[in-house]
């Protein structure tokens, strides 16, 4: 009996070591990218969530413990409110209909068709334009006194619109920018997608007559799905840390209209000098991209069709 | 899927990390570049905000210097606006890479104080015994405190009021008389409103309400503006604060005003254009717009309600700071470049170059400031306005630290206007959280 008991611990002494000398191998492994994201990401957010429960000097060494007030103004405060609001519409704005728009150019340019290159060559081009170069285009276009939209408005007899200094337009106006730059990116990666899908399966429907519509439905959508569902996610994200177009294009105004979320931390942060405000904010967003994207994984997965 | 996201965003971490890091390896070759070495001459950096045709006045400025002397090597580096190159200084204040000059917008002026990092250089005035009365009064105004001066001004500018002379003439009205008064200034604006053309704007912009309270002698934070102890509560929503926005929504509603935005650069379009016939810019802009518009330009002085008196206009612009932290060689190489960009012939040379001011009125007897004017006569209405003003608290300008979120709310307040706010409740809230931020600002600071 003892020695069974003996023999039984010291194979689970061996089995302990073999366990820890393999998770010791596989840490190992990971060192580098672990380093790296605890540098430049662990660190960082540690560090943001301490700060967020401090008032700072203008420096950003934190003064005075203030626990969760930094919050509880951004909860009361209108600003903070605003700001809410018009990133949530800027997201709505923009990501679906990218990603329609992204679809829609992708499926035309998959076709055999002499010269092909040309248009697929302009429709990511977009993506090779810097988005401080992109937004200076559409500020003239924008401009209301000499830009082009107005102008053309002007022609067909309609009155001009301050795209950019009217709060109902701004927003959207940042929006059809935003759209435009993101296109070249989303339109890559689906046209990418669409050219992985098997070629027998569109002539399996071929020989079985089945109609155009019905081959989307059924085989190309389905099988873009997985890259469909990446571009998706990355849009997302990226649409929640718009900061570029909206510092070139709108500043944030008018009456804070387009002052989505990362800007706003900007503005206090670098502006104002308050690193703790600005801090509870970028706390608040980093829990709401965390949950947006646990959300889309648990739900908008399952309706991806891996090969 | 998951891996090629986990690694993109690696892989974007990665190219972030980099960036950065080249950024910092810049800026430290920038901050102790070898030639000073080879030379034996002191370094002194000089960071500053002037970009275009205005960083190559500075740099003729800066090589015209090293020129004339031996012993010191000014070296200027471009940091971005004058927000961004303060925060910038943010950074690395009280550390070696602490730049020894720098130069700082007027409304950085209380923050530069509060900041703990600089060195007065009313201690080398005193020193030297250097007059500073050959400088012009309201500049000296404005830059010292409590009797003290902080910082060496610069590059100084005020608002003025800028005219299409054409559209005058066409309208009927007089192009040699600009609208002195509100309710002149709403009749010709009237008058030019036709068509494409509307009659007035005001870019949104905190700096210009500012500068029209402090016209009519008011005061935009209590304890006098501040400079006679800490302010803790904004005070521009009183009477000379609503008449200005008053001003602006009685136009607004009369479809006399034109809303130009945020940006200069629309607001000047605008002017060129002919989508607004006046507006409010500042005077370092006015002979690029002499030189880029295509009808005759005419300046004038800011209006002011009927009934007010006539303060005049609070100084804006930049001056130069130097660093605490640095070696006394330093300091002293950082003093003698400031010197010499007060002087009579530099400061001529600035003033014809880039319209700011000379902040040496000497400078305007200088042959190339009379030469300019003969050919830009519009050029001594800008000097003239400043020359009447009187010294007192409200154009002495507000001394807060938290002046940028100060024109934010302002900013927003005008800019509601146009939705058809009140002008007293748009007022009231913008004081409002200016006071929020004031009192977040003292509770920082431990009041």
């Amino acid at each position: 009996m003892t020695t069974m008991q003996h023999e039984f611990t010291a194979d689970r002494q061996v089995e302990r070591k073999r366990a820890w000398s393999n998770w010791a191998t596989g840490m190992l492994f990971l060192l580098p990218s672990l380093l790296l994201f605890g540098v430049f990401l662990f660190y960082p957010m540690v560090r943001t969530v301490y700060l967020s429960l401090f008032l700072t000097d203008s420096q950003g060494v934190p003064i005075v413990f203030v626990g969760w007030e930094n919050f509880l103004n951004l909860f009361q405060s209108t600003s903070f409110q605003i700001s809410a609001k018009a990133t949530a519409l800027f997201v709505l704005y923009t990501v679906p209909a990218g990603i329609v728009l992204a679809t829609a150019l992708a499926i035309l340019a998959n076709q055999k068709l002499r010269g092909i290159g040309l248009f697929r060559t302009m429709f990511s081009a977009t993506m090779g334009m810097s988005v401080a170069a992109s937004s200076v285009i559409w500020m003239f276009l924008f401009n209301p006194s000499i830009g082009l939209f107005n102008r053309i408005l002007a022609a067909l007899n309609i009155s001009g619109v301050q795209w950019l200094l009217d709060p109902q337009y701004a927003l959207l106006s940042v929006s059809i920018a935003t759209i435009w730059m993101n296109t070249g990116f989303a339109f890559l990666i689906l046209l990418g997608g669409l050219q992985n899908i098997d070629q027998s399966l569109y002539e399996s429907a071929r020989i079985a007559g089945v109609s155009e519509s019905c081959k989307l439905r059924k085989i190309t959508l389905p099988m873009l799905s997985p890259t469909l569902f990446f571009v998706t996610t990355v849009s997302l994200i990226n649409a929640f840390q718009t900061f570029g177009q909206i510092d070139l294009l709108t500043k944030g105004g008018p009456m804070e209209s387009t002052n989505v979320i990362v800007y706003s931390i900007y503005k206090d942060a670098f502006i104002n000098y308050n690193v703790g405000s600005a801090s509870a904010q970028a706390v608040l967003l980093f829990v709401t991209v965390l949950v947006v994207t646990v959300l889309q994984f648990k739900i908008g997965e399952r309706k991806v069709h891996y090969q | 899927m998951k891996k090629l996201w986990i690694g993109s965003t690696a892989m974007a971490l990665l190219l972030a990390a980099c960036t950065s890091e080249t950024e910092e390896a810049v800026q430290t070759t920038d901050a102790t570049a070898a030639p000073a070495e080879d030379t034996g001459k002191t370094e002194v950096v000089f960071w500053h905000a002037m970009s275009g045709e205005l960083e190559t006045a500075l740099n003729t400025l800066v090589d015209d210097f090293n020129a004339s002397q031996e012993e010191y090597e000014v070296e200027p580096v471009f940091q971005g606006t004058y927000e961004e190159a303060l925060t910038k200084l943010n950074t690395v204040a009280g550390t070696d890479e602490s730049p020894a000059m720098m130069q700082v917008f007027e409304v950085g002026t209380k923050f530069m104080i509060d900041s703990g990092h600089i060195q007065p250089v009313q201690d080398f005035i005193d020193e030297e015994g250097f007059d500073t009365s050959i400088w012009e009064e309201n500049i000296t105004n404005y830059y010292s405190v409590d009797g003290v001066q902080y910082s060496m001004p610069f590059n100084s500018s005020t608002p003025v009021l800028i005219y299409n002379k054409d559209a005058f003439e066409a309208a009927g009205l007089d192009p040699e008389k600009s609208p002195m008064t509100y309710s002149e200034l709403k009749e010709a604006a009237a008058a030019l409103t036709e068509g494409e053309q509307k009659g007035f704007s005001i870019l949104n912009y905190g700096w210009f309400f500012e500068e029209l309270v402090a016209a009519q002698g008011g005061l935009f934070v209590d304890a006098e503006n501040g400079r006679e102890g800490q302010a803790t509560e904004a005070v521009f929503n009183g009477e000379e604060g609503l008449n200005v926005f008053n001003l602006i929504k009685d136009m607004h509603d009369e479809g006399t005003f034109y809303n130009s935005g945020q940006n200069w650069d629309d607001m000047r379009a605008a002017f060129q254009s002919g989508a607004t016939a006046m507006i409010l810019d500042s005077s370092a802009g006015v002979k690029g717009m002499i030189d880029n518009a295509p009808f005759e330009v005419g300046v004038g002085y800011l209006p002011v309600p009927d009934d007010a008196e006539r303060n005049g206009v609070i100084i804006g612009g930049a001056s130069l700071w130097m660093a605490d932290d640095i070696e006394a060689e330093q300091k002293q190489g950082a003093w003698e470049f400031m010197k010499y960009a007060s002087s009579a012939e530099a400061q001529a040379q600035w003033h014809v170059d880039t319209g700011y001011f000379a902040i040496n009125p000497a400078a305007y007897e200088e042959q190339i400031v009379v030469d300019q004017w003969a050919e830009y006569p519009q050029l001594k209405v800008t000097v003239d306005q400043l020359k009447e003003t009187q010294a007192n608290a409200a154009t002495g300008g507000a001394l807060i630290s938290v002046f940028p979120e100060a024109r934010q709310r302002v900013v927003n307040a005008m800019e509601s206007l146009y939705q058809g706010a009140d002008p007293q409740e748009a007022l009231d809230q913008a004081a409002e959280e200016t006071n929020r931020a004031l009192e977040v600002d003292a509770a920082k600071n431990g009041n």
